[in-house]
């Protein structure tokens, strides 16, 4: 599904990310941990072809991401606020994103809906543009308009951030309910080490742009983490 | 799909903060454009009488042609000035299934309806019926209109193209100001004539009007050259202007020796000098000095005094006006944080009138060799430096507590009115006419320079007096921190 390969990116001469290999299989469920200034979120960037790798190549399902733009017809993503269109009401933004995939209003309506309980009556019919949320409000604006098409690749960057607990609770059970409804590709980088183990099946750990450990999930893996990252 | 970018684009812009908060500003606004537009469409209708007059040996039409490439050159600069790159907002559409070329074509084709590119025609078209239709047919009077347009055009996808090159080196802006004032010397001392090449070529336009293709295919080439580039550099970290990395201002550490003040005052110093919009204000401060060469050559301003006393006012005064004017707004993104520390609101503004006092003087300084023409200039510059000082500022500060928006310090300032209220202009008042006000009983009692004593003794007062006018000032500002603060944490 998708493939890193030798990839770097240096910012004045330091080195953010450096990964000679990464690939992702069509259905699985990839979290992504790492302290601060790691490169997650410069790594999540180059796979959606929004900065210029210094070297090397992202595929996905074998075309470079820079060279062709097929992949944005099947992925859905959301890294942070500049992501969302903030001056349209959140109504308008998911018209937007659903006109771009050819989706009725009827169609919105109804992906909608397993979003209801994460919206909390406090997203839709708000009369308010979007730059007047909340940040964890934002945020839950910005994950749904990824789902919204149905993608078959979904990236997410901390989605749990500047959420409530039970907005936590809820989003980690909507995301398992579209990984076994739906089959979605997922890649999501956390720092919240318990909710991205219930969600993701594949860990790996990012540490100074290089990928230390990559492993499968089981009983064992939380404490394995938690003793990784207590210094 | 490009209607939808574009109505993005209109509810980006009606849905701004700034439009929906200022409604006054918005009326303002409207009757500058109005007043502009109106000065341009009378010029464009009376310009075919008036170059007969100016001009008697030539005709109309070729006077105007002989100055047009003029004309184009000083509107690529101040284009360089002024004009605002379309980097847009394409970050939240880039992840989106909508083809990249799309996107750019949609950046470039935005930049065409903007006031540079449209306002010129409220003048050539009046003058093209009035004056090249009658002398030359329709046909070729649309040909040079379009070759006019097609000029324009290329100076906005060029000034697109090159001020992202540029934009890190300002000095070359600046040397190509000083190249077209150049070629202005060149041709006023017959060395080479730009104003007679420009008339060959309008002229040949005017005789060949197939001609006017040639500025079309520089348009469409120009276009070319910014579609390559950006197809090639969709990355936002490319497409915006290469921000600056570099840590600047570390040596004005040595203010941190004086004090609180003087922490507040190097706090204040790196804030105006690592921020575009502080930054660029006073920059445009510095072309308010070049004010006398308009008032002083005249004769019967010399003569009076009321208009020197004005012009001495803004001279001395811009840079504190123009900073000024936003205080304490600069501090918006962090005036929690200026209310939470231990900062005493005396040593706060204090801190502002320590920078105000030595830049007006620099000012005033820099006014001196105006004095070379009467040395009246010096005694009123004097008077109004020290009003400035002594009123000015204490007025400045009187008003700043009505400036309760948020300034985004790193946009330019140039037509940029967000924080732009209008205690501004209201503040603008007592600062000119005062003066003038304290001058009038003098005069009348037929003794002008007593007047202008006055307007300096009442200056140097307010100075003398500063410390009790900053403690005024500070307990002013108390009376109204929760205001500010509370405006300042709306978006």
């Amino acid at each position: 599904m998708l493939e890193v390969k030798n990839i770097e990116k240096i910012y004045s001469g330091k080195m953010a990310v450096n990964i000679p290999e990464l690939s992702l299989a069509a259905g699985e469920a990839v979290g992504l941990v790492g302290n601060n200034g790691a490169g997650k979120t410069t790594l999540f960037r180059m796979i959606l072809d929004l900065i210029r790798p210094s070297k090397g190549e992202v595929y996905s399902k074998g075309l470079n991401v820079a060279q062709s733009e097929d992949w944005k017809a099947y992925t859905g993503s959301h890294l942070d606020e500049g992501f969302l269109i903030d001056y349209l009401t959140a109504e308008e933004y998911f018209k937007f994103i659903g006109d771009l995939h050819g989706l009725s209003e009827g169609d919105i309506t109804e992906r909608l809906l397993p979003f209801m309980d994460l919206f909390n009556d406090e997203i839709l019919n708000q009369r308010k543009y979007i730059r007047d949320f909340s940040k964890g409000n934002q945020k839950k604006i910005g994950i749904a308009a990824a789902v919204l098409s149905n993608p078959e690749l979904l990236i997410l960057d901390e989605p749990f951030a500047n959420l409530d607990p039970s907005s936590q609770i809820r989003l980690k059970n909507l995301l398992r309910n579209l990984r076994t409804q739906k089959q979605m590709t997922m890649f999501i980088s956390s720092h919240d080490l318990s909710h991205v183990i219930e969600v993701c099946e594949r860990i790996m750990i990012l540490e100074k742009g290089q990928l230390v450990q990559d492993m499968q999930t089981n009983e064992n893996t939380l404490r394995e983490l938690e003793s990784y990252f207590t210094v | 799909m490009l209607l939808t970018l574009l109505s993005h684009q209109w509810k980006a812009n009606y849905r701004s903060s700034v439009f929906q908060k200022g409604l006054v500003l918005n009326i303002i606004m409207g009757l500058l454009i109005l007043y502009f537009g109106a000065i341009f469409l009378v010029l464009g209708l009376a310009l075919h009488k008036l170059l007969g007059k100016v001009v008697p040996g030539e005709s109309a039409v070729a006077v105007l042609n002989g100055v047009l490439l003029y004309y184009f050159l000083s509107d690529l600069f101040f284009r360089f000035l002024l004009q605002e790159l379309p980097v847009l907002a394409v970050q939240p559409y880039l992840h989106l299934p909508i083809p990249k070329s799309r996107l750019i074509h949609f950046v470039l084709l935005k930049s065409v309806p903007s006031v540079f590119n449209l306002i010129f025609l409220l003048i050539f078209v009046p003058f093209m019926v009035s004056a090249v239709v009658p002398a030359y047919g329709a046909g070729a009077a649309l040909a040079w209109l379009f070759a006019i347009i097609g000029l324009t055009f290329l100076n906005n996808f060029l000034l697109i193209y090159f001020k992202r090159q540029l934009s890190t080196k300002p000095i070359l802006t600046l040397l190509f100001g000083v190249a077209v004032a150049g070629l202005i010397l060149l041709d006023y001392l017959g060395v080479f004539s730009l104003y007679t090449l420009s008339q060959s070529v309008f002229g040949t336009v005017l005789q060949y009007p197939v001609l006017a293709m040639v500025p079309v295919l520089l348009v469409a080439g120009a276009y070319l050259l910014n579609y390559r580039f950006l197809k090639a550099h969709t990355y936002p970290e490319e497409l915006t202007v290469r921000q600056q990395t570099k840590v600047e201002g570390e040596r004005l550490a040595f203010l941190g020796r004086f004090g609180e003040l003087g922490k507040l005052i190097e706090l204040e110093l790196k804030l105006i000098w690592r921020h575009k919009r502080p930054k660029s204000l006073l920059t445009m401060s510095v072309f308010f000095l070049f004010y006398g060469l308009i008032f002083y050559r005249n004769e019967a301003y010399l003569d009076g005094f009321g208009m020197l006393i004005f012009v001495g006012i803004v001279m001395t005064g811009m840079p504190i006006f123009n900073y000024g004017q936003f205080v304490p707004s600069w501090q918006s993104n962090h005036f929690d944080a200026i209310l939470t520390r231990r900062i005493s609101p005396y040593q706060f503004y204090a801190a502002k009138f320590w920078i105000f006092v030595p830049v007006a003087t620099l000012a005033y300084m820099l006014t001196l060799p105006y004095g070379l023409i009467s040395y009246k200039i010096i005694l009123i510059n004097t008077a109004t430096l020290l009003y400035n000082i002594g009123v000015n500022v204490f007025i400045i500060f009187f008003f700043s507590v009505y400036n309760t928006t948020r300034l985004d310090l790193s946009k330019g300032s140039a037509f940029n009115w967000q924080g732009v209220g209008a205690s501004r202009f209201v503040m603008m008042l007592p600062m000119m006419v005062l003066p003038i006000l304290l001058y009038l009983p003098f005069k009348f009692l037929g003794v002008p320079f007593m007047g202008i004593a006055a307007i300096g003794l009442v200056g140097l007062s307010g100075f003398v007096l500063q410390k009790q006018l900053l403690q005024w000032s500070a307990g002013w500002f108390l009376k109204h921190k929760y205001k500010l603060a509370t405006g300042f944490r709306e978006q």
